[in-house]
């Protein structure tokens, strides 16, 4: 289920008050595990047998890995667990994609193939789960994570369901060590999970698809060239669109989890206001990006092999990030972009690296990020190389038969609310937002709450599916 | 430690991160709770909610809003498109807004003692739905409603999203549905053709005449009601802004005439969906809902009858129902040009079934059906908005 639907809010206030009665620890952990399985269940049940695959796998695969120790068997144990996981993961979200860039490869030999027709629903949030159930084995096999005490713990860990379906993506040593101990929220916890929740769902419901989804789609899913201010208000849209759908729902997710007593990481850390790309993705899905960082990049050597090395390592790291999001060539090419820039701007940095900049060139900076970061998202949002073309030639005011696209109500709407975002961007870039609440007048965060609830509930809201559920 | 290909020097006054930790295992988050007093935040916000939300709720209805319009979506359509796998449904209409809003399922139900399962959808080419039922095991009386320009397309149009929700419709979905539907039985604010973004899209002058409005910001012509039952909005028939507004949507018919390749593949298309339904043991009909005089020319430029309706006929080997050659279905009140009034929608449903009746041994009127309704008897309403100057439009065959 989503969060932004009426059966999630029922079934959070079953699952909160489940968790308030006066059970066991382990009888709680029950209630959360069966309700994790609820959650995804009520999406398509048949995958939560996919669920337990990865989970009794990766389980089994740690237990075989801790309990020996000659390196080729703990490695093999691990690779089974690899294997396993991405072989899943391959089946539903590859699958298909491979089997067209082998017809369209036997094409070009002029081999007439037709593959089989492959009408495979992808499970949601499996690029999720599978990566955090794999984060178990890989910890425990570098000897970076205890093994979970118990099956339910380690099953917990897995399926929790604020995380299951889109993030953060958690690492073992993150979560199993909260199901050691009791754990319910304070009041105080309670509460601000509450508003942490108010403030997601107003994101996604509201910011995202009340006001973002429209005009992105009107460009990018249309069929007519959009001009200049057509095309770069869409993909300003996109950019806010993104932010608030996914930031929105790891918001929520950590709001979530915090109303039931149990902690998760950020995932997003005022990403717009980034300078340079190495900034952009220590602020954008951090839980992706470490991860990819910790069990790819260092593994393909990192920076410790001289400088061709690390470009390489750094631009399949970024390719393959690409690809993770989505089977299609397009996510391939906003990960290479991405790889690029970041690539350049190590470069950049070799070359000047006594260069301290102005106040105005960090602004400078800020907004070529930003920009940039603009650019790929048109790749990441087109469908299709010539709907992306068409948006960027769009961008350069290129289109020379371009009409109107955009109503001006939708304009004001993206520089409004982008505009915004941008701005708290930038002005909480060296903060976090509890500092802001905190030091923020208890009448004015009244004022607000109430606000984005009351937004929340006029906007109604259409139980649309999250942006990154397709990952 | 490794070398991060992000910078992992961690910032003066953020929380750290994954980000500022590569390599290692990630120990177990904090979550700061800022000093706040978060009970009474708390209390106060949702007391300021609830007041502001009870007061939008009254606004609403100040606008016309009922408690009960349950509003029509996929989840709504695929409950009742379930009926037909799962009961011995005797009639189903397929079709468009027009078939939608203008059939009135209480009086078909006294003439003839069924009540037919409704399918049509607003917006929606009524060709994919029927094929839809020409794959399934339905074997009773299909009618489908024609608008020409929706039926002769290659897209589903705007709620193709119902066959997709009724092939799978997910166990959230279904709850989330159902909620929904009690929900709006007690607020009227609950519509989507009034939720906040819309509002502020109505609300925004717009000085990009040109750029084509987004098909959300159709304005509220529907109300719907249990086994949708829809009507057109009674604020359309009682606001002549409101009506102004959706009239002026309707100037979209206006366009490129349907090229000859669509015409072929409609008429193949639907001639193979009447057989399929018909080796079952099943029938179809068509029926042609009225439009005002200032649309239908425009409908019939780009499509003309003997291209779509006639040809259709004669193609699939069906009897069907045009409006335009009934006497009993002239002068009917379409106040917005394309639908009828909810007064309106009982004597067109009363004479469609009756001349239904008459093509087909499928429709028996019932020996008590009450006594055949005239134009005339819908007239009442509509005599006195031409009172108040409201400008209605009456359903006349073009010249």
């Amino acid at each position: 289920m989503v969060f932004n639907s009426l059966t999630f809010v029922a079934f959070f206030a079953i699952v909160l008050i489940l968790h308030s009665l006066p059970f066991g620890w382990t009888t709680k952990k029950v209630n959360l595990l069966l309700a994790s399985y609820l959650f995804y269940a009520a999406w398509n049940p048949p995958f939560v047998v996919l669920l337990w695959l990865s989970t009794v796998v990766d389980w089994w695969a740690a237990q075989r890995i801790v309990k020996t120790e000659a390196p080729l068997q703990r490695r093999a144990w691990m690779l089974l667990s690899v294997i396993a996981n991405l072989g899943v993961l391959g089946y539903f979200k590859y699958g298909h994609f491979l089997l067209e860039n082998f017809r369209a490869a036997m094409t070009t030999f002029g081999i007439d193939y037709q593959p089989p027709s492959w009408d495979i629903v992808l499970p949601v949030g499996i690029s999720f789960y599978t990566f955090a159930t794999m984060s178990y084995t890989l910890d425990v096999y570098l000897r970076r994570a205890a093994p979970a005490k118990s099956f339910l713990d380690f099953a917990l860990f897995v399926t929790f369901f604020p995380h299951l379906v889109a993030g953060p993506i958690m690492r073992p040593t993150e979560l199993v060590p909260q199901f050691a101990t009791p754990r319910r929220a304070t009041a105080q916890q309670l509460c601000f999970g509450l508003a942490l929740m108010t403030l997601g769902l107003f994101q996604k419901v509201v910011l995202a698809d009340g006001f973002l989804a429209g005009p992105a789609e009107v460009v990018f899913d249309g069929t007519k060239a959009p001009g200049a201010l057509d095309a770069w208000a869409a993909t300003l849209a996109f950019s806010g669109q993104i932010f608030c759908d996914f930031a929105g729902y790891s918001t929520t997710a950590i709001g979530a989890a915090l109303c039931l007593g149990f902690a998760l990481p950020d995932n997003f850390r005022f990403p717009y206001a980034a300078i340079g790309f190495s900034d952009f993705w220590r602020r954008w899905h951090i839980t992706l990006s470490s991860y990819l960082r910790d069990y790819l990049y260092i593994p393909l050597g990192g920076n410790r092999h001289g400088e061709a090395r690390t470009y390489l390592a750094l631009m399949a790291t970024m390719l393959l990030g690409g690809l993770w999001h989505g089977a299609s060539w397009t996510f391939v090419v906003w990960g290479g972009l991405h790889g690029s820039y970041l690539a350049a701007e190590r470069a950049l940095r070799r070359r000047f690296a006594g260069y301290r900049p102005s106040a105005f060139a960090l602004f400078g900076m800020g907004a070529v990020t930003y920009a940039l970061v603009n650019l790929a998202w048109v790749f990441f949002r087109s469908d299709t190389f010539g709907k992306a073309w068409g948006v960027l030639r769009g961008m350069a005011g290129a289109n020379a038969d371009a009409t109107p696209l955009l109503p001006a109500v939708d304009l004001i709407a993206v520089a409004a609310i982008v505009g915004g975002l941008v701005l708290t961007h930038a002005l909480l870039r060296r903060q976090t937002l509890e500092t802001l609440v905190a030091r923020t007048p208890a009448a004015v965060l009244t004022l607000v709450w109430a606000c984005m609830a009351f937004a929340i509930v006029i906007e109604q809201g259409s139980g649309n599916a999250f942006i990154y559920f397709q990952f | 430690m490794h070398s991060s290909i992000f910078n992992s020097e961690p910032q003066a006054g953020v929380r750290l991160t994954a980000a500022d930790r590569p390599g290692v295992a990630q120990p177990v988050p904090t979550r700061d709770i800022p000093p706040q007093p978060w009970r009474a935040i708390l209390a106060a916000a949702l007391a300021l909610t609830i007041v502001a939300v009870g007061l939008w709720e009254w606004r609403m209805r100040t606008l016309g809003l009922e408690a009960g319009d349950l509003g029509d979506d996929a989840s709504a359509w695929a409950e009742q498109r379930r009926r037909i796998d799962t009961e011995d449904v005797p009639v189903a209409i397929v079709g468009d807004s027009r078939i939608l809003f203008d059939t009135d399922l209480a009086r078909f139900q006294a003439l003839t003692g069924v009540r037919p399962v409704q399918l049509a959808l607003a917006g929606t080419n009524a060709r994919p739905f029927l094929e839809d039922l020409a794959d399934s095991p339905f074997a009773g009386l299909v009618i489908v409603g024609i608008a020409e320009l929706s039926y002769f397309r290659t897209q589903i149009g705007l709620n193709g999203e119902a066959l997709k929700r009724y092939r799978f419709e997910s166990p959230a979905q279904r709850v989330s549905f159902v909620i929904y539907r009690e929900l709006a039985r007690a607020f009227a604010f609950l519509d989507d053709a009034f939720r906040l973004s819309k509002l502020v899209r109505h609300a925004v002058p717009d000085w990009r005449p040109e750029a084509k409005r987004p098909l959300a910001a159709i304005p509220k012509v529907l109300s719907m009601s249990d086994g949708r039952q829809a009507w057109l909005w009674t604020r359309i028939e009682t606001d002549a802004g409101r009506r102004g507004d959706v009239r002026a949507f309707w100037a979209g018919f206006a366009g490129p005439k349907v090229a000859d390749d669509v015409i072929a593949m409609t008429l193949e298309s639907t001639r193979k969906a009447v057989e399929k339904i018909r080796a079952r043991g099943g029938e179809v009909v068509f029926l042609r809902p009225p439009s005002a005089p200032l649309v239908q020319p425009k409908e019939y430029e780009r499509l003309p009858r003997a291209k779509g309706w006639d040809a259709l006929l004669a193609a699939a080997h069906v009897q069907g129902v045009h409006a335009n050659d009934e006497p009993s279905m002239q002068g009917l009140d379409l106040p917005e040009y394309s639908h009828l009034s909810r007064a309106c929608a009982t004597v067109f449903t009363d004479s469609y079934v009756r001349r239904l009746a008459q093509i087909t041994p499928r429709l028996q009127l019932r020996p008590d059906a009450p006594s055949p309704l005239q134009p005339s008897d819908c007239a009442a309403t509509d005599a006195s908005m031409v009172a108040q100057g409201a400008g209605r439009i009456r359903a006349v065959p073009p010249q």
